[in-house]
């Protein structure tokens, strides 16, 4: 890209849009104008329904979040994680019942029906929709949009790339289509997580490890999905404590110890609202079960048995395994509904339920770990060798975690999706294939979640979402300039283009079969099998890349196996 | 010719996905008149058009539009055949929603055509005519008025625009005084606008040119001829059919509903809205000053909501004075024009006839500001002149059209996307237009400057502060400033035009 930016034409239109600012124009000038176009489509599609709109009796994600609103600003602190878990059980990290507070304290300024105990259940006020909706936005551009912007400017910085190819980068990683239809949409609050993850991920390029750690656990602490990445940061930050700057290894201790200290703070912080609250209304008698039983602790029963309960720190330690409880839900099974996943694709030829649970998760965890493995350790061993190999390896790994990994929903592609589309603000990341493929799964990933969203009737931001994405980054179906360019191997090239475009082929094929012709009676599912099937295919296809480019780029092979010196050469 | 990027192809591309997501935005009540008249054209005998009144969003545009509405209704019954029953009041299937919410984005290619040819066609700096090209392709009045609010002005507007590049060369003359004769018969609003081109083609099409040596009153016989059977062609093929029933009485009475107010239900922001300001200050300063209060007039005035407005210290308006100040106001620029036409002084001409009939006009809507924002946008970045006196106008303009748009969801659409263009293009044209050859009036760019910075608190006042600090009470307020305050910028910035129009 670097050399493109000398081109007189831009390559693809998102170029063409911020091509009259390549030059005496500031950044700080077109800044404000990419948020402001990016958060004009973010409410626009918002405009929509969202899910579980008059859809009773549980109706969706909507109304889980508006409950946690509605008992986070109704209950004591210590019963959030005690009400009715059948309709909407707190069942995400202390953050997210945080932010639901917050919101809901706004919220109910503004109309106290919105978030009445009990009465509100199902509420589709349409005011209370706009609330909700400024809620996702705001919360995105007070967290996500500013990491996402310093992440992209430094990391752009570190990888030699100009300001202005930047900035088409920043805009096609926030009009990322997948993450405005799940949460602008469809609704959640994903950006919250992602944003903290981003803002690590870019303390981590700044060798701010502390802070990294700290908005980490922050990830962490909103939403629990964030562990998809927790072996890359581990990774990372132990190998910044014995590799620093070399490649040969000299254990950090300090370091080290610093950064383990700075995980403990990050996380007393987290849990300090939740801690001092039941111990203050354990003080005063508000227990976390109004009726006064003693229900035993749902986990680690034998816990029990060395406590006290009578003890003050009781009602803390019962506080902290109930959250964990709900947080992990150890006992639902292997997968949720049709999900492009490993284990839902081979349910297909094998029905998996006939094996014990117990074998099922052993083999989960061997196969994600195997998966896992391997990009953690070039990580491990080459943490600094070029800010590219940081969202490559968190990429790596969330797709291992997709893939093999235990209960995975759907929507989980955002979390691989998220850190291998900054690929595109890294060196030659607007070149053709790096853009070929970022986009590739994006739009694969769009395509998995249709079953998702058009259960909600969300067909129209869907298609308008997905294809204006795939036309500003010149992407099929709107066009194929994003493959065959000068300088690389003809075969390589026209193997991406044989194996996308079968893809892209084979999803608008199955958009023509779902739209028109109806699945056989014995076999209602057979679309949705049949786009778990490609989904698997083709993720596990960018799985496959971002590690092959991983261990290119990190230079861990010798050069002779890789090609990398012919090709170094040649440049 | 190389290309500029971004294309209007790209542009409207870009646009129309965004105006696909506003699908399920709020729509007005012209949302239902135009299915209305869908129903009407498809399903009654053409005489029966202007008469049907089921509904009280009776037929009340020129034929050509009713016959835009009846192609339209062949599709629509394709669509869903539910919509274009007489009957079927509200009707508002999500068929019905989409359908005509895509004739609005596919009817709008007209504007894009249109668009292209301006570009094609002018010599100057191209980079200039491109942006003022993009600035009106994605203007936020078409965008809150044709895709919020519902309407056809894109099609209008293009066929407008087309009509006023095909003036630029002589041999196409002909060919944009018929095109707009056309428009004419498609809404009459644009009747506004026909004084300029009247006194044009009069001067360069029918009259021999200046340069000839013989006298100006040589007419030239074949053209008048030309235009004259072209626009009696066109006029026949419009209102022939109904003339043969004798219902032309009956059209004019739908085209031309003389009853209305002075002021729209909100006012416009015209001379008018100050008149009507100045009469409600002078209500809490005339007891001082020894000024009679006119009691009747008291109720309507403080509610601002009124249909016919009568004012309580200053003399009344009636439509004749209007009508009087209009054709005053339109006849002193057209006196330049007739004295030296060239194309350039025809769109300030056109857009100085906007500006009149806009500002002194009979019960003005303040939609009908896209007369005069999209004519001078085509001859705004001639220099820093002309941009000078762009600029309160497009700022005024725009946040004028805020209140038609009073929903919470689609709030920040408005706002957001209006301030995106003001400052994307404001900021674009500043740095294309040129010197101008002449003085600059200093102080007007000043008084622009700081029109422009006091927009900021007023959008910020009216769409929260008032809220949070009187509640629902004293609703007319914030529309009152809106008005007064737009109002003072269209004024402001016509005097200023006006300077440049005649020392041009």
């Amino acid at each position: 890209m670097e050399r493109e930016a000398l081109v007189r034409i831009p390559s693809f239109p998102l170029a063409a849009f911020l091509w009259p600012a390549r030059s005496s124009v500031s950044q700080w000038e077109l800044l404000p104008l990419i948020l402001m176009v990016v958060g004009l489509f973010r409410w626009a599609a918002g405009l929509w329904g969202y899910s579980g709109f008059e859809k009773p009796p549980l109706f969706g994600d909507y109304e889980a979040q508006r409950h946690w609103m509605e008992i986070t600003t109704h209950l004591p602190i210590s019963q959030w994680y005690f009400h009715d878990l059948e309709w909407w059980g707190l069942d995400y990290p202390p953050l997210t019942a945080y932010h639901s507070w917050i919101c809901g304290k706004i919220g109910s300024l503004i109309d106290p029906a919105w978030f009445a105990l009990h009465d509100s259940r199902g509420s589709h006020d349409p005011t209370l929709k706009i609330f909700m909706r400024a809620t996702v936005l705001v919360s995105e551009y007070l967290i996500y949009i500013p990491a996402a912007v310093i992440f992209v400017r430094r990391f752009s910085r570190l990888s030699g790339v100009p300001a202005w190819t930047s900035s088409v980068a920043l805009v096609a990683i926030l009009m990322q289509p997948a993450t405005i239809l799940i949460d602008h949409v469809h609704f959640q609050y994903n950006t919250v997580m992602l944003g903290f993850v981003l803002a690590s991920m870019s303390s981590m390029l700044a060798g701010r490890d502390f802070w990294a750690c700290f908005f980490f656990v922050m990830a962490l602490g909103f939403k629990q999905m964030a562990l998809y990445y927790a072996f890359s940061v581990f990774a990372y930050l132990l190998g910044v404590c014995v590799f620093h700057r070399t490649n040969i290894p000299k254990f950090n201790i300090p370091k080290f110890i610093g950064i383990a200290l700075a995980t403990v703070v990050s996380f007393a912080i987290l849990l300090l609202p939740i801690v001092a609250g039941t111990l203050s209304e354990a003080s005063r008698g508000i227990t976390a079960h109004p009726g006064g039983a003693h229900p035993p602790l749902p986990l680690f029963a034998d816990l029990a048995k060395h406590l006290n309960t009578e003890a003050f720190y009781y009602p803390v330690i019962e506080q902290l395994v109930q959250m964990i409880h709900r947080i992990f839900p150890f006992a639902r099974g292997l997968f949720e509904d049709k999900v492009a996943n490993f284990w839902c694709a081979m349910n297909v030829v094998i029905k998996l339920k006939k094996y014990p649970a117990e074998l099922l998760q052993k083999g989960a965890l061997v196969a994600t770990l195997a998966a896992i493995v391997p990009p953690n350790l070039i990580l491990f061993l080459r943490p600094n060798k070029h800010p590219g190999l940081l969202p490559l390896a968190f990429a790596t790994t969330a797709w291992g975690f997709f893939l093999f990994s235990y209960q995975v929903h759907e929507k989980s592609v955002l979390l691989p999706l998220m850190p291998m589309t900054l690929l595109l603000a890294g060196r030659q990341g607007l070149a053709k294939d790096t853009r070929a493929w970022v986009g590739f799964a994006n739009i694969l990933g769009c395509w998995t979640m249709y079953p998702l969203l058009q259960r909600v009737d969300l067909r129209v931001p869907y298609t308008v979402l997905t294809l204006l994405w795939a036309y500003l980054l010149g992407l099929p179906p709107t066009s194929l300039n994003a493959y065959f360019q000068d300088g690389s191997s003809i075969w390589s090239q026209w193997a991406t283009a044989f194996i996308h475009g079968f893809f892209y082929l084979t999803m608008v094929f199955w958009h023509v079969l779902d739209m028109f012709v109806v699945a056989p009676k014995d076999k209602p599912d057979l679309w949705v099998v049949a786009n778990v099937g490609v989904g698997v295919a083709g993720f596990s296809l960018c799985y496959l890349w971002c590690l092959g480019s991983l261990v290119i780029e990190s230079e861990i092979l010798p050069p002779s196996w890789t090609g990398k010196e012919a090709k170094t050469k040649s440049e | 010719m190389a290309e500029i990027y971004p294309s209007l192809v790209q542009c409207a591309i870009v646009a129309t996905a965004f105006k696909i997501l506003l699908f399920p935005a709020y729509k007005s009540t012209d949302f239902e008149v135009h299915r209305n008249w869908l129903a009407i054209t498809h399903s009654l005998p053409l005489w029966d058009w202007y008469y049907e009144k089921t509904s009280e969003w009776t037929l009340d545009y020129p034929p050509f539009f009713a016959y835009f509405e009846w192609i339209m209704s062949r599709v629509a019954r394709l669509a869903d055949p539910a919509m274009i029953r007489v009957h079927n009041l509200e009707y508002d299937s999500w068929q019905t929603i989409y359908f005509q919410r895509w004739t609005v984005i596919v009817t709008e290619l007209v504007l894009l055509y249109a668009l292209q040819m301006y570009k094609s066609i002018l010599s100057g700096s191209l980079r200039a005519a491109h942006a003022a090209a993009v600035s009106i392709l994605l203007s936020p009045g078409l965008l809150i008025i044709d895709h919020i609010h519902f309407q056809y002005n894109g099609v209008m507007y293009g066929i407008l625009i087309a009509s006023l590049v095909l003036a630029k060369k002589k041999s196409s003359l002909l060919a944009s005084g018929l095109v707009f004769a056309a428009l004419l018969c498609m809404k009459h609003i644009y009747l506004y606008l026909a004084p300029a081109y009247f006194v044009y083609l009069l001067r360069v099409y029918c009259l021999p040119p200046k340069s000839s040596p013989r006298s100006i009153f040589r007419i030239q016989f074949l053209n008048c001829v030309k235009l004259g059977g072209g626009i009696a062609a066109i006029f026949a093929a419009a209102f022939g059919p109904f003339a043969l029933k004798n219902q032309i009485p009956q059209i004019f009475s739908r085209l031309f509903p003389f009853s209305r107010g002075l002021c729209h239900a909100y006012w416009a922001p015209n001379v008018w809205a100050l008149y009507s300001f100045m009469d409600r200050l002078l209500i809490s300063l005339a007891p001082r000053i020894g000024l009679p209060i006119k009691a009747d007039a008291l109720n309507s005035v403080t509610r601002g909501l009124v249909g016919d407005t009568s004012f309580a210290v200053l003399p009344n308006i009636t439509p004749r004075m209007c009508f009087v100040l209009t054709l005053l106001f339109q006849a002193i620029p057209l006196t330049k024009l007739f004295m030296r036409p060239t194309w350039e002084g025809f769109i300030g001409g056109v857009t100085l006839c906007g500006y009149a009939s806009f500002l002194f006009g009979w019960h003005v809507h303040e939609k009908a500001i896209l007369l005069v924002i999209i004519p001078f946008s085509l001859i705004a970045l001639k220099d820093r002149r002309y941009l000078g006196a762009f600029r309160p106008l497009a700022v005024a303009g725009h946040v004028s059209l805020f209140p038609l748009i009073f929903t919470p969801a689609e709030f920040p659409i408005k706002t957001v996307y209006t301030i995106f263009w003001l400052v994307l293009f404001l900021m674009a044209f500043d740095r294309l237009a040129p010197a101008p050859t002449r003085q600059r009036l200093f102080l007007f760019d000043r008084f622009s400057t700081a029109y422009i910075t006091v927009s900021i608190p007023l959008i910020f006042y009216c769409s929260l502060m008032h809220g949070i600090i009187f509640g629902k009470s004293y609703e007319f307020l914030p529309l009152m400033f809106t008005s007064s305050y737009s109002a003072i910028g269209v004024v402001g910035s016509w005097l200023g035009f006006m300077v440049v129009h005649f020392t041009e």
